[in-house]
């Protein structure tokens, strides 16, 4: 049995570096700071690396870690099991590859080590989320992660970036409000705030307005934050504000682990919702698809064409998963994982564009592919993998998600999802012809391709576009089973902790 | 080979079918290569373009012999994306590449859908194990997806405007390459695959499909008829000819689908020869527009012979293999008629048809006389290309008249016959021996043009007026005679249409989508409160829907 203690390490590093980075970041030279970052978030990669590890030899394998050695149900726990493993490491990876990227891109900006500071508290936020086993300790950590987040789209402090983060901050704390509502309803209704304890006691004591009730509440907040419409309306003005490195954060793995792993593990594991809630968030997915990819084509704003794409994105994901069935799940969670990654290469890209030019406006630039080749190269494989294009990864998961939408005989959801595969490729294409394609302005022919790190981390991402469908391998499809087997698992979830949490 | 493929059933497969599209797709993908070594060579990215140019035949010849529909999605797919690099190595062409892209992408993601549906319907993936009767609603709608796939990479309407545009701005060999023949030989061969194999055709689908095919060809050849620039000339011809092979598949009856085959095999050869000798043209003279071309022929003897086959041959002028597949189309509808199935639609199917292949000629008669014969144009005096860019041409050229010579014994019986399962057919046209009529016929001709003293009857001059030389500016080019047709009252207004744009499904789209994008703007004016009423408007919905 491995020992649970290592998942500790997804909380400890992270803040360990937000404030380790707050004290020192006065008195010593950026590049310490740097390297203090990245040496954490390569540090967090390796340890999701070795989650994974883990699950490759035993996928249904759970650890659990009691903090202070309370026993469960009193004490607080962190559990790790496949689907916590999943999503650990698309948020590391996602954040290791960040990191290295804003350490040149944040040249544009003043002051790193608040911005590191920041980045880790969000960090902590969203890996404290993940491994957490305690209903009020998920609050905390949404609130970290959300906090820091709304300091970090006002980072500029520009006009244009109060008003974004002020949106999303009153947003944000509308949708806390809600969740925080149901918990405490949860709470004085099952007396525990564990979730496994939760579980139990919901599955042997039924209520007939409790869960329904709640389940809305959740709906409201966790959708809130993941950005499903009609609750996206802050998600476009935040994430083209934010610096290109924390738009690609917040759109790649942010929101995801906000809104939809939580949504999930509450829904599925805690409340084992099923039927009617389940069609509302396939019905909230594919509206969410559709509306936002008609805005999003419409958009000249780069950041926010990106932004309503990442909207629609998220309705993929969460129309597979409100499938309920193991393909539709199987497909939803690796939509996620593909999206995180090519929403935040794009949004890299966008980023670097911004760099050298110092423009989000598609109608000012034009050819830059010749200055930019990278840049743009990159930016070609993420608009083909996001809007499906085979044999990028995006391809196979909308394949999964329409197959599974079929095999359940929804045919107007299936065709929703493939005219927004459509839609996603006017949208995407419009920034590579604009951006990318076409002659090169006069203004610009002096403008350099963007530093090393900047380009490393886009190329890395675009190698995972490329190489990603072998994930559905059978040697690897052990990283999305586990996962979607602890969704699938429902409300066992919570005998499965207590018998690991003895062991 | 064969045995090769055999290890990986049941992925993949070969058939009579496959096996000679295989063949015919290494022989397009090796002579547009040699065309290029000379044409591309002061372009800039070739190493780009040589590397898409690997992966498209390399997913052309994935395409043909994927066993599962799965895997027949992602070469099919993956060609949308080399097509779409291919077309950028143009800097002036991202605005046709996106477009191309969004049209064949677009459909096919609808393919995707199609696939799902024909997955749950036949719970597998493997294409040999399908027979999927039309008799339901959700399986009509699955074929249709697919078909629109078909469509919109072969080039039909209403998807067919992508070609015109990728014919005018792509670089030549590309256009040659991939619209005119990989294309359409992929597009084609999955529409008999869903007619024969995958699905079992009714009687509505292939009024469908004729339908389809009779509109594509006279809309098509119409607008050929009126153009100015060389290449969008042919690429409208390049949409028209899709018409006579959906036409073909839809007649439903084995000799009207093997003339489909035969004219996908035909087409493809023909196509892109003609663009070949455009690009020779373009290559020598540094244009393509017809106004200011004229009397090639005597620079450049070869191309125009090539020019000349080709377009006997796209015409349906026997003994070229042109005529030998639409005949075989004919007598498909022919068919039909006599067996007293909708008489009425096979009629007018017909008579399309037949008229656009008198436009078709129509049509060619003026790019020949515009462009290789008739007064010399703007440009200097020219040379025959290098042989690199004429031997692709004559290869292309032999191949027609060889085709057409020696239909039945070589294509036909090689190759046509044995994908379609089908041997001999009543009324067939005895091609060697009417080309042996027709040699004798000129022949004749030309003993009574020699012998018959005809020397003193005819006198020959330069064009004058008033007594002076022609100058360039009056020239008269050959493309004027047909800005009369512009002028008729019906079709001055078809035009007008066409011009706005107002058949193109992709502007038809992006006007609608920017309609509705803007009303959903008005929506999101960026003022907080509204955002809030929003979400709590969706907040209170929820509730009362979902709490009883």
């Amino acid at each position: 049995m491995h020992n649970p203690f290592f998942v500790t390490y997804f909380v400890i590093i992270p803040l360990l570096s937000a404030f380790l980075i707050s004290i020192i970041g006065k008195y010593v030279k950026h590049r310490y700071v740097e390297m203090v970052a990245s040496i954490s978030c390569f540090l967090l990669l390796v340890f999701s690396l070795q989650g994974l590890n883990i699950l490759r030899k035993a996928s249904d394998s759970v650890l659990v870690y009691k903090l202070g050695g309370w026993a469960l149900p009193f004490g607080i726990c962190m559990v790790f099991d496949g689907l916590a493993g999943f999503m650990l490491f698309t948020v590391n990876l996602i954040a290791f590859l960040i990191c290295l990227y804003s350490i040149n891109y944040m040249e544009k900006y003043t002051d790193k080590p608040k911005f590191f500071t920041l980045f880790f508290l969000m960090l902590t936020g969203m890996n404290g989320l993940i491994i957490t086993g305690d209903l009020f300790n998920l609050f905390v950590f949404l609130e970290v992660a959300s906090i820091s987040s709304y300091a970090l789209v006002a980072f500029g402090t520009e006009a244009e970036e109060l008003e974004a983060s002020f949106k999303y901050a009153i947003m944000g704390s509308v949708a806390s409000c809600f969740i925080f509502l149901g918990i405490a309803l949860l709470y004085g209704f099952a007396s525990t705030l564990n979730m496994a304890d939760m579980a139990n006691v919901l599955s042997t004591k039924p209520s007939n307005w409790l869960i329904p009730f709640v389940s809305v509440l959740f709906l409201m907040g966790f959708g809130l934050k993941a950005a499903l419409v009609p609750f996206h309306g802050w998600l476009p003005d935040a994430h083209s504000s934010a610096p290109a490195s924390i738009s690609a954060m917040l759109s790649g793995v942010l929101i995801k682990t906000l809104g939809l792993y939580a949504l999930m593990r509450i829904f599925f594991n805690v409340l084992g919702v099923s039927g009617i809630y389940l069609s509302a968030l396939m019905f909230l997915g594919a509206l969410s698809i559709i509306v936002a990819l008609v805005l999003a084509v419409v958009q000249w704003d780069i950041k926010r064409l990106l932004a309503y794409s990442t909207i629609s994105q998220i309705g993929y994901i969460v129309l597979g998963i409100g499938l309920g069935t193991p393909l539709g799940i199987l497909g939803g969670l690796f939509h996620l994982f593909n999206h995180s990654t090519s929403k935040s290469l794009l949004f890299l890209n966008a980023g670097a564009v911004d760099y050298s030019i110092n423009t989000r406006d598609l109608r000012e630039m034009s050819g830059l592919k010749q200055k930019m080749p990278v840049t743009a190269n990159t930016n070609l494989i993420g608009s083909v993998a996001i809007s499906g294009i085979p044999p990028f990864h995006g391809f196979f998961s909308k394949l999964i998600i329409v197959l599974a939408c079929i095999q359940r005989g929804f045919i107007g959801y299936a065709l929703a999802a493939v005219i927004g595969s459509l839609l996603t490729l006017s949208a995407v294409m419009k920034m590579q012809r604009y951006a990318f394609l076409g002659e090169l302005k006069e203004q610009y022919k002096n403008i350099k391709e963007v530093p090393f790190l900047m380009k490393f981390s886009m190329s890395c991402l675009a190698i995972i576009c490329i190489v990603g469908g072998i994930l559905l391998l059978p040697n690897l499809k052990f990283f999305l089973d586990s996962a979607v087997n602890v969704i699938l698992e429902g409300r066992d979830y919570g005998r499965l902790v207590m018998e690991a949490s003895i062991r | 080979m064969s045995a090769l493929i055999a290890k990986f059933y049941p992925m993949l497969i070969v058939d009579n079918l496959s096996r000679f599209i295989f063949w015919a797709i290494l022989l397009f993908g090796a002579l547009i290569a040699v065309y290029s070594f000379r044409f591309m060579k002061e372009k800039e990215g070739l190493a780009k373009y040589y590397l898409y140019l690997i992966f498209t035949i390399i997913a052309s010849l994935g395409v043909v012999l994927s066993n599962n529909l799965i895997l027949l999605l992602v070469f099919w797919g993956f060609l949308g994306f080399t097509l779409y690099s291919l077309i950028n190595i143009e800097a002036s062409a991202s605005a046709t590449a996106k477009k191309t892209l969004i049209i064949v992408g677009g459909t096919d993601t609808l393919m995707l859908l199609g696939i799902a549906i024909i997955w749950n319907l036949s719970q597998t993936f493997r294409i040999d194990q399908m027979r999927i009767a039309l008799d339901q609603p959700i399986a009509v709608f699955a074929y249709i997806l697919l078909a629109c796939a078909c469509f919109a990479k072969a080039g039909a309407l209403p998807f067919h405007s992508w070609v015109p545009d990728c014919a005018k701005d792509a670089p030549l060999p590309v256009v040659a390459l991939l619209p005119a023949s990989l294309d359409k030989l992929l597009g084609i061969y999955l529409l008999v695959r869903l007619s024969l194999n995958i699905f079992v055709m009714n009687n509505a689908m292939n009024l469908f499909l004729m339908i389809v095919g009779a509109v594509t060809i006279v809309a098509a050849v119409i607008m050929a008829l009126v153009q100015h620039d060389l290449k969008r000339l042919l690429g409208y011809h390049a949409v028209s000819q899709v018409g006579y092979m959906v036409l073909g598949i839809g007649t439903g009856s084995l000799i009207g689908i093997a003339g489909s085959i035969f004219h996908m095999l035909n087409n493809a050869i023909y196509k892109s020869c003609l663009f070949l000798t455009a690009g020779d043209v373009e290559s020598q003279t540094k244009t393509t527009d017809l106004d200011m071309l004229g009397g090639l022929a005597k620079f450049m003897p070869i191309t125009f012979a090539g020019a000349l086959i080709a377009s006997f041959s796209i015409s349906g002028v026997p003994p070229f293999n042109g005529f030998v597949s639409k005949w075989m189309i004919y007598q498909g509808l022919v068919e039909r008629i006599a067996a007293q199935k909708t008489v009425v639609i096979s009629v007018l199917c017909l008579l399309a048809a037949m008229f656009g292949s008198a436009l078709t000629l129509a049509s060619f008669m003026k790019l020949i006389h515009a462009a290789f014969l008739g007064t010399e144009g703007a440009h200097k005096k020219v040379s025959e290309v290098h042989w690199t860019m004429w031997l692709p041409v004559m290869i292309l050229a032999l191949l027609c008249a060889v085709f057409g010579i020696f239909a039945k014994q070589i294509p036909l019986n090689k190759f046509v016959f044995p994908a379609v399962g089908a041997g001999e057919f009543v009324g067939f046209w005895a091609s060697s021996w009417a080309t042996l009529l027709i040699l004798f016929g000129i022949l004749i001709g030309f003993l009574i043009y020699f012998l018959g003293n005809t020397k003193g009857l005819i006198r020959e001059d330069n064009n004058y007026i008033g007594g002076g030389a022609v100058g360039q500016d009056e020239r008269v080019s050959g493309v004027d005679f047909y800005n009369a047709i512009r002028e008729l009252k019906f079709f001055k207004y078809l035009y007008k249409k066409e011009e706005g744009k107002y058949f193109d499904i992709y502007e038809q789209g992006k006007n609608l989508l920017g309609f509705v994008g803007k009303l959903f703007q008005f929506l999101h004016n960026g003022v907080l409160p509204t955002y809030l009423v929003w979400a709590l408007l969706g907040t209170a919905v929820l509730f009362l829907t979902l709490i009883r």
